[in-house]
């Protein structure tokens, strides 16, 4: 596309009152580009005047100096242009007052000594716009050839099924994989349900046979019982599915990866290539490489995963101060509920009658309050209805919970209050330490309860609220024919759940195309399981909708744009497909990356994993960064006798640059000597950048992004994590060159913490000011 | 140590708990909330929290024997602030009638006092008595005649006492018995929940005990305390002094009577015949003014058990007012009738004290001074 530039500088919002709009307008003027002011730019006016522009002078690169880009998105959005927003009013003069940063009086105007440091950072950014788009292009969307828009749902439980029934009903074609004989899963096997609507006062009959036979009345939903997901190849759009019985052995089973073990020889050294893959082939015999497609496969555009749950089995020693393997009549809720599906409430022990049963929420012992592993709000409602179920089957029934949390979210909270009315059921909080066998019956004794502090309570049947363990614990399910693996990868951190992120991504997992529903990603009730469904539907269908259109599915919802790699540089070090956190890319035998596009949520991470910097996007690469980094002005002793250090901060769109904005917008102040650049994700940033910077004589950069580690609040799950690792290792490689290491950090912050922003980058300049210059200013 | 912390929650006693007006205990879920407000529970162990959990739990050997219950003053700021409508003030009133119930021996009788069915039954057997010891003795003469009213002349002095000296020796030994039990069963209860830093109870102590409480009851400094139920104070106050006032003018009578042998009617000059008009309007109004807040208290629940004593109170004081203004204004038919239902009245106050809900005056007092002795 052949450019035509042009600069358009707002002067309303206070910015023309603050920065000498002459002297801006002399920064594109000396490249020989067309510069316009205007008072009022988003208004119809200034809107109509850049739609003249476009039409009449062929203006089709448009750097628009004023509000964030945050703000007004689509009133400067003009079709076939190339549009970047200079942030002049947040993040320059909302920011820093005059009072803190004058203006220049005649006599200090080029007096060697004084300079505006305000006018210079809006200077800056205006070079900056301008050197950006010189180097950007407009997306064009990456289309796949074929697209399927079915929908393959793993599991036929009530999540599964409503799901299908949600996706059926929405036009879509959906098939069902369930490894049982029949569908229905758990829900099919219990005495009664929870109450699923007003006023969730009562236990109701199970719902699933009803749901079952409303799935069987779409034709658009195809069930496959007694079957698993052997592999499922491919990308979203065009996944190549192969199913199989459960047990069989297929050539389409999916590789896995070879363990850490197995990757090293007798003496602990690293195999090297050819032996690796000798290794891997031999630990894979009989299996076809991922990237060789069933012919046989069906297509499929998305997954929902809605594999369930198993119940633990409560193995090993923690729990047998609580009689469970020892005692026969210590029975987990599970067992306890497939009694009562069968009839009265017996013992397991002989058969008698089970009049009175005591309910355990929390393992106990030491200050350990916590609940079995695997549980929450539905095991506390579980115990609720189980006790009822004692009360059912006998008026003179006692049913205890002993709990140290009861949770009875939403409106099940009614449900909560209408078992407690009950004469025969008893709960209270404590500390259980044991059950013991007494007389052919048992005794549980419990400590700090709230009738006292050790109380002994008699029982004919103890029940343990164990968990509701994912599928996702025993076995990848989904057996992806992914380079990184069939699973969910480093997935210990959501304790196996199917879970990209525990607050603000529902439904999303780790794989682009794959949505998690159902207790596949926490345990849930029947009624949650039947809303999670709605949103995995909604989700799949959302992302083959996207797929088709050539755009990402999330969270850059909407962007065309997809990694380009130029390969003839490529030197197979294998770093991008590594560090891919969606596992986008396969690499071929030979070590090259094979993009999957739509895989790809758009983060960069590869682009900034990439020591050949062979990966970019049209708007957004390693160049078009650069630029903006060079094109910052590093003053030195030759232009002033002090003059201002000059900083660089990278910051992550997603969290950090709404946050600068927001500090902005609350007249919150820091240093103008810093210069911002937002960067897609922290995981796109690439050294070279760094090393630019301080080779230009900038003094100190920093990484501004989201929070990482365990409760990590990256968008983009291991962007920032990654940033920080690679920011540890150019700390080293700045101390061998005689530079000191904490010119280059790394901050995180969190979007509603902006009144932080002040203090981070403030402390930051203050300490690089007494380290002094870079060393290598003006080289 | 096994069997005093074995829990064996007994649904009879919650059943009756509920039918007794704890028809909300099962709500609570143990916000705290309640003995958080109680202007009147202490710090350590406070109430009624704790007394709402073991009534849902049917633990009714932890409640009947423990002075908190009794300690409670039934203000009702608790039930207001309860989020969730568990109703604690009422739950212990309903506690504490069980446990009049379960001290007061003979059994029957305090059911019979609690069952509105045997009400007939009840409001008869005094008439019977009164006629057929009447008949026997000759003592009660239907043609009284005489210019001037005098009761004795209907209703001897002689029977009066000959029925009522011995019921209120009667109502001293029913509550001598329960007391006795009531009081080890509360220490016992004050030491296994460390609500006393007694270990041995001694009875010395406890009677310095009452003796400093009795201005804290004389001045109803507790009632006072509370927020919900102020103007209940009032009303509670009035009647409480009555009923002493009417104590004292009955046994100064009893003592003028045998020791000098002077009959009344007295003057109403007399300050003796002051007190005792005094205090009869006193109970009129104390008691009606309770009927009426109870009425006004929609969330509070009133069972037939405060009704029969509402009632109870109210006839007692009636009667007795309407008795002597009748005579005074010469009215002997009505007057004479009205005078047998006072005594009617009067009859079941003294057979149904210990059973009844007044019981509280002498249960509340020594759980009061058990507190005082204890250190609660
Ligand atoms: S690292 Fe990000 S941009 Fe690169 S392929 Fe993976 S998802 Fe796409
Ligand atoms: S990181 Fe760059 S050089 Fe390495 S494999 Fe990927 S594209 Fe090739
Ligand atoms: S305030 Fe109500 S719910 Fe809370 S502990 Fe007291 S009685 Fe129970
Ligand atoms: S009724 Fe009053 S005195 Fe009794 S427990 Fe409630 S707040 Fe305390």
């Amino acid at each position: 596309m052949d450019k035509k530039y042009g600069v358009y500088i707002c002067t309303g919002c206070g910015i023309g009152d603050v920065l000498d709009t002459e002297g801006l307008c002399g920064v594109p003027k000396e490249e020989g580009i067309g510069v316009k002011t205007h008072p009022f730019l988003c208004g119809k006016e200034g809107v109509e005047l850049l739609k003249k522009d476009i039409a009449d002078d062929g203006i089709n690169t448009l750097i628009i100096a004023g509000c964030s880009r945050r703000v007004n998105f689509d009133v400067f959005n003009f079709a076939g242009c190339i549009v970047d927003r200079v942030n002049l009013r947040e993040q320059v003069v909302w920011s820093h007052p005059r009072s803190e940063f004058p203006a220049l009086t005649e006599e200090q105007k080029d007096d060697g000594e004084h300079f505006d440091r305000l006018q210079m950072l809006a200077e800056d950014y205006i070079k900056m716009g301008m050197a950006k788009v010189e180097k950007i292009d407009l997306p064009e969307p990456s289309m796949l050839e074929t697209i399927s828009k079915r929908i393959l749902v793993i599991g036929g439980g009530i999540t599964g099924i409503s799901a299908a029934i949600d996706a059926a009903k929405a036009g879509y074609d959906v098939t069902i994989v369930e490894k049982e004989a029949s569908l229905g899963g758990n829900a099919a096997k219990i005495r009664k349900q929870l109450p699923n609507e007003d006023p969730f006062e009562s236990l109701i009959p199970p719902i699933i046979e009803a749901k079952i036979k409303e799935a069987e009345a779409y034709s658009g939903i195809e069930v496959k019982t007694n079957s698993i997901v052997a592999r499922i190849a491919g990308q979203p759009g065009e996944f190549t599915v192969t199913l199989k019985k459960p047990g069989e052995a297929t050539e389409f089973d999916v590789p896995y990866p070879l363990p850490d073990e197995m990757k090293v020889d007798e003496n602990g050294k690293e195999l090297d290539v050819e032996k690796l893959i000798e290794v891997y082939n031999e630990y894979n015999k009989g299996k076809k490489d991922i990237l060789t497609l069933d012919p046989d496969g069906e297509l499929f555009g998305a997954v929902i995963l809605a594999a369930g749950w198993r119940p633990d089995k409560l193995e090993g020693k923690a729990f047998t101060h609580l009689g469970f393997g020892k005692l026969p009549d210590v029975v987990t809720n599970y067992q306890f509920e497939e009694i009562a599906a069968k009839g009265k409430i017996t013992r397991p022990s002989d058969g008698n009658e089970a009049k009175s049963v005591v309910f355990i929420q929390s393992p106990g012992k030491g200050d350990d309050d916590s609940d079995f592993d695997y549980t929450g709000s539905v095991t506390s409602l579980v115990a609720l209805k189980q006790a009822q179920y004692v009360r059912e089957d006998y008026p003179e029934g006692k049913a205890y919970i002993f709990y140290q949390h009861m949770r009875t979210p939403g409106l099940q909270e009614n449900f909560y209050k209408s078992i407690q009315q009950d004469e025969g059921i008893f709960l209270t909080k404590g500390d259980v330490i044991s059950v013991a066998k007494n007389g052919d019956g048992l005794i549980v004794e419990a400590d700090n309860t709230l009738l006292g502090e050790k109380i002994q309570v008699k029982a004919d049947m103890v029940v343990l609220a164990a968990g509701m363990v994912p599928a996702t614990v025993d076995d990848p399910v989904i057996n992806l024919a992914y380079r990184q693996g069939p699973g969910f990868r480093d997935n210990a951190i959501f304790n196996e759940y199917a879970d990209s992120n525990f607050i603000c991504f529902p439904y999303e997992t780790q794989r682009t195309g794959i949505y998690a529903a159902g207790c596949i990603r926490r345990s849930m009730t029947i009624e949650e399981s039947i809303e999670d469904a709605t949103g995995a539907a909604l989700k799949a269908i959302q992302c083959i909708e996207s797929v088709n259109r050539g755009v990402a599915v999330h969270p850059r919802s909407g962007d065309m744009t997809f990694p380009d790699f130029f390969f003839q540089r490529c030197t197979q070090c294998k770093r991008c497909t590594e560090e891919c956190p969606f596992g986008a890319l396969d690499d071929d035998e030979k070590g090259t990356p094979k993009p999957n596009p739509t895989r790809c949520r758009r983060c960069g991470t590869c682009m900034g994993a990439c020591p050949e910097r062979i990966i970019g996007f049209a708007d957004y690469n390693i160049d078009s960064i650069g630029s903006m980094v060079k094109a910052i002005g590093v003053p030195s002793e030759d232009d002033y006798s002090e003059p201002p250090l000059r900083f660089l901060g990278l910051v992550c769109e997603n969290d950090a640059y709404p946050a600068l904005d927001i500090a902005g917008m609350n007249k919150l102040t820091y240093s103008a000597d810093v210069r911002f650049i937002p960067v897609r994700c922290l995981g796109s940033v690439n050294v070279i950048w760094i090393k630019d910077a301080l080779s230009q004589g900038m003094d100190g950069i920093f990484l501004l992004g989201c929070k990482h580690g365990d409760d990590y609040q990256c968008h983009f799950v291991k962007g920032s994590e990654l940033a920080d690792i690679r920011m540890k290792k150019i700390g080293e490689a700045l101390t061998s060159l005689a530079l000191e290491e904490e010119r280059v950090a790394q901050f995180q912050v969190a979007i509603d913490e902006y009144d932080k922003i002040p203090e981070i980058v403030n402390t930051f300049v203050e300490m690089v000011e007494k380290l002094g210059p870079n060393p290598f200013k003006g080289f | 140590m096994a069997d005093k912390c074995l829990v064996e929650p007994n649904l009879e006693f919650i059943k009756e708990v509920v039918g007794l007006g704890g028809d909300t205990l099962k709500k609570c879920f143990q916000c705290a909330t309640c003995s958080v407000v109680c202007p009147i529970a202490p710090d350590n162990k406070p109430f009624p929290r704790k007394e709402m959990i073991a009534a849902s739990w049917g633990l009714k050997d932890k409640l009947v024997g423990s002075m908190d219950i009794w300690l409670c003053h039934n203000c009702g700021d608790c039930t207001t602030m309860c989020p969730r409508g568990a109703k604690p003030g009422d739950v212990l009133g309903a506690i504490r009638s069980y446990a009049i119930s379960e001290y007061a021996v003979p059994k029957f009788i305090g059911k019979a006092v609690n069952d509105p069915k045997k009400l007939p039954v009840l409001l008869g057997l005094p008439v019977v008595i009164f006629l057929v010891l009447g008949f026997i003795t000759g003592l009660l003469d239907f043609t009284p005649g005489g210019d001037k009213i005098v009761h004795s002349n209907f209703f001897s002095s002689w029977l009066v006492d000959m029925i009522f000296v011995p019921l209120a020796a009667w109502a001293v030994v029913v509550f001598g018995i329960g007391l006795k039990r009531f009081v080890n069963d509360m220490h016992e209860n004050a030491v296994l929940e460390g609500k006393t830093d007694k270990k041995k109870l001694e009875i010395g102590g406890l009677i310095r005990g009452l003796f400093s409480v009795i201005p804290t009851i004389l001045k109803h400094s507790k009632f006072s305390e509370c927020d919900e139920n102020k103007e209940r104070a009032t009303a509670h106050l009035m009647v409480f002094y009555s009923f002493i006032g009417l104590f004292i003018v009955t046994n100064i009578f009893f003592v003028v009577l045998y020791v000098f042998q002077i009959h009344g009617p007295y003057s109403q000059m007399n300050p003796v015949k002051w007190l005792a008009n005094v205090s009869g309007i006193a109970l009129i109004i104390g008691s009606a003014l309770m009927i009426k807040n109870r009425m006004g208290k929609t969330d509070q629940v009133t069972s037939y058990k405060d009704w029969y004593l509402l009632i109870l109170v109210l006839g007692l004081g009636a009667t007795g007012m309407l008795t002597e203004m009748t005579r005074l204004a010469g009215i002997a038919g009505l007057s004479y009738a009205l005078y047998f239902i006072h005594l009617m009245f009067v009859f079941h106050l003294f057979i149904f004290l210990p059973f009844s809900k007044l019981a509280h005056l002498v249960y509340r007092t020594v759980a009061m001074a058990y507190g005082e002795y204890g250190n609660r």
